[in-house]
């Protein structure tokens, strides 16, 4: 991660070079994504093509993120979007009672989704299928790359109190509508990096992700997860989050 | 024929190169074109489509099978246009307007060819009005589309009232797909069918060309 460029009493707003190492994912992840459970034992061929899905996404991959932080008033805005958020989203619980926000745009570039088409229209399916999936989980890990980052910089600057933790939240998950992501790009302009957004709010290049940093106390990031549209969520993402917390 | 096993079985491996070789040698043998497809290389991918629908083999093994089949297809291709040997059916794909993840989409296409469909893939961010004309013009039994966002969904619901507006509704059948897709969203706007996964995906065509 590039050092951060802290300027005491600013808010912090930057463009981050991820280096590879840090986003790589499990390989073990990888297989699940693509269907294969943790524990089984791996064909070599599928081992091959693990390894190499890897070494082409190190060799293609562009990843880098910009952040700006926000204060509380300008994450409202943010937050409202469109007007299209389900009510009781979860995140309008956790982030009043935040001390930090800070809003994030990442890639993992254009040259590593334009690799996979390529395969894909080549016929080297099993190829592209796991540089795909490598690519996505890369993204899902930079997150949490992002969410260190925003903790180191808030304790550089001596802002981060004890108990105090830093957890990522994206418009289109868990009530917050994905027309959310409008006026995030509004203030943060991550052209810059590279990333559009189209009209029905989907992100160029495909591996990209949005969202906002949240630092408090890491009680705030916890609650029980019954609402309306959790009975349709597939992914129970906030579990492992949860638990990723409470074992800090 | 133990030369159409042999096809059927390299395939399984995967081997592309190989069951290019030995598509070679069954042609060279005046063996006819559609017994080589449907002894050789639909047998072998059926074998696959049901191991992997019993988790007996994994996604990967699949897509390096289905490199493997158009491996044979892409030699026998010339010779069908020939004899005009028929498909189990046409059927247009594609991500629907707005939208441009087609890994979900790409693999319903790997797999219905597979299964012996022809498949008329219009890519990514395609608007409902193609996906019509694409039926009419191919003269395809089946769309099917993909949406991985809640806002692009819209589109799917177009396709339907655009097929109603040409009296197209029963010639040509629709299928959806993609996270946000369901079936009670399929019932809503009046789509026939919706498909959970790739595997699914075929096994619905069949039925809505009366393949099965
Ligand atoms: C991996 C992933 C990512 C990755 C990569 C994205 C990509 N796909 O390339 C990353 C981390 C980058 C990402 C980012 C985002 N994501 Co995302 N992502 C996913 C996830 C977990 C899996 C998608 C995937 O690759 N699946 C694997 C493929 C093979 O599956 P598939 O496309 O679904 O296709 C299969 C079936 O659906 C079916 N099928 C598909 N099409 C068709 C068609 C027919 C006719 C039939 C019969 C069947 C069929 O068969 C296929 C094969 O089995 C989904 C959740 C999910 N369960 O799908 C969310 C999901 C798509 N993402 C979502 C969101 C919100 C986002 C972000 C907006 C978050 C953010 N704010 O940053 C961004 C947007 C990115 C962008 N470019 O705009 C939401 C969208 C919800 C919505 N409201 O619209 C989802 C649904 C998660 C959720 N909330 O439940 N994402
Ligand atoms: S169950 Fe799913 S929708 Fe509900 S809070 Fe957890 S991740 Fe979000």
């Amino acid at each position: 991660m590039a050092r951060i460029h802290s300027r005491k009493g600013y808010k912090l707003k930057q463009i981050i070079d991820f280096k590879i190492a840090e986003i790589n994912p499990d390989g073990r992840d990888v297989l699940l994504h693509q269907g294969i459970p943790k524990g089984v034992e791996v064909p070599e061929r599928i081992r091959v093509l693990l390894a190499e899905g890897v070494d082409i996404f190190r060799r293609t991959a562009q990843p880098k993120g910009v952040i700006e932080e926000v204060s509380l008033n300008q994450f409202e805005n943010t937050f409202v979007g469109e007007g299209k958020n389900i009510r009781d989203v979860i995140l309008e619980r956790i982030y009043p009672k935040s001390d930090h926000l800070a809003l994030y745009v990442l890639t993992m570039g254009e040259d590593v989704s334009s690799r996979i088409e390529k395969m894909f229209n080549e016929g080297d399916y099993a190829l592209g299928s796991m540089l795909d999936a490598v690519a996505s989980l890369a993204a899902d890990k930079a997150s949490e790359v992002f969410e260190e980052f925003y903790r180191d910089y808030l304790d550089s600057e001596e802002k981060l109190n004890p108990g105090e933790f830093v957890l990522s939240y994206s418009p289109g998950y868990c009530g917050w509508h994905i027309s959310g992501q409008k006026k995030l790009f509004d203030r943060l302009k991550p052209g810059l990096i590279g990333v559009t957004l189209n009209d029905s709010y989907l992100m160029t290049p495909l591996k990209s992700v949005s969202g906002v940093l949240v630092g408090g106390n890491k009680e705030i990031h916890i609650f029980d997860n019954n609402f309306e549209y959790c009975k349709e969520c597939k992914h129970e993402s906030c579990l492992d989050r949860m638990k990723r917390i409470q074992t800090i | 024929m133990e030369l159409l096993d042999r096809i059927s079985s390299t395939l399984q491996k995967g081997e592309d190169e190989q069951v290019a070789e030995l598509t070679k040698q069954a042609i060279d043998e005046n063996i006819p074109a559609q017994d080589i497809l449907d002894n050789g290389l639909i047998a072998g991918m059926n074998v696959i489509g049901e191991q992997f629908r019993k988790h007996e083999i994994f996604l990967p093994e699949v897509l390096l099978a289905a490199k493997a089949m158009y491996a044979g297809m892409d030699l026998l291709k010339p010779l069908f246009i020939k004899e005009k040997v028929p498909t189990q059916g046409k059927v247009v794909i594609g991500t629907v307007h707005g939208d441009l993840h087609d890994l979900g989409k790409n693999l319903v296409g790997i797999m219905l060819k597979g299964a012996g469909f022809d498949v008329i893939d219009l890519g990514k961010d395609v608007p409902a009005e193609k996906f019509v004309e694409a039926a009419k013009t191919e003269d395809a039994g089946v769309i099917g589309m993909s949406a991985l966002l809640t806002t692009t969904m819209p589109v799917m619901k177009k396709v339907v009232e655009l097929l109603k507006e040409n009296g197209l509704e029963d010639a040509v059948k629709t299928i959806i797909g993609g996270a946000p897709a369901s079936e009670d969203f399929a019932d809503e706007i009046g789509v026939n069918a919706y498909g959970f996964d790739a595997g699914k995906a075929v096994e619905l065509v069949k039925e809505l060309t009366g393949k099965k």
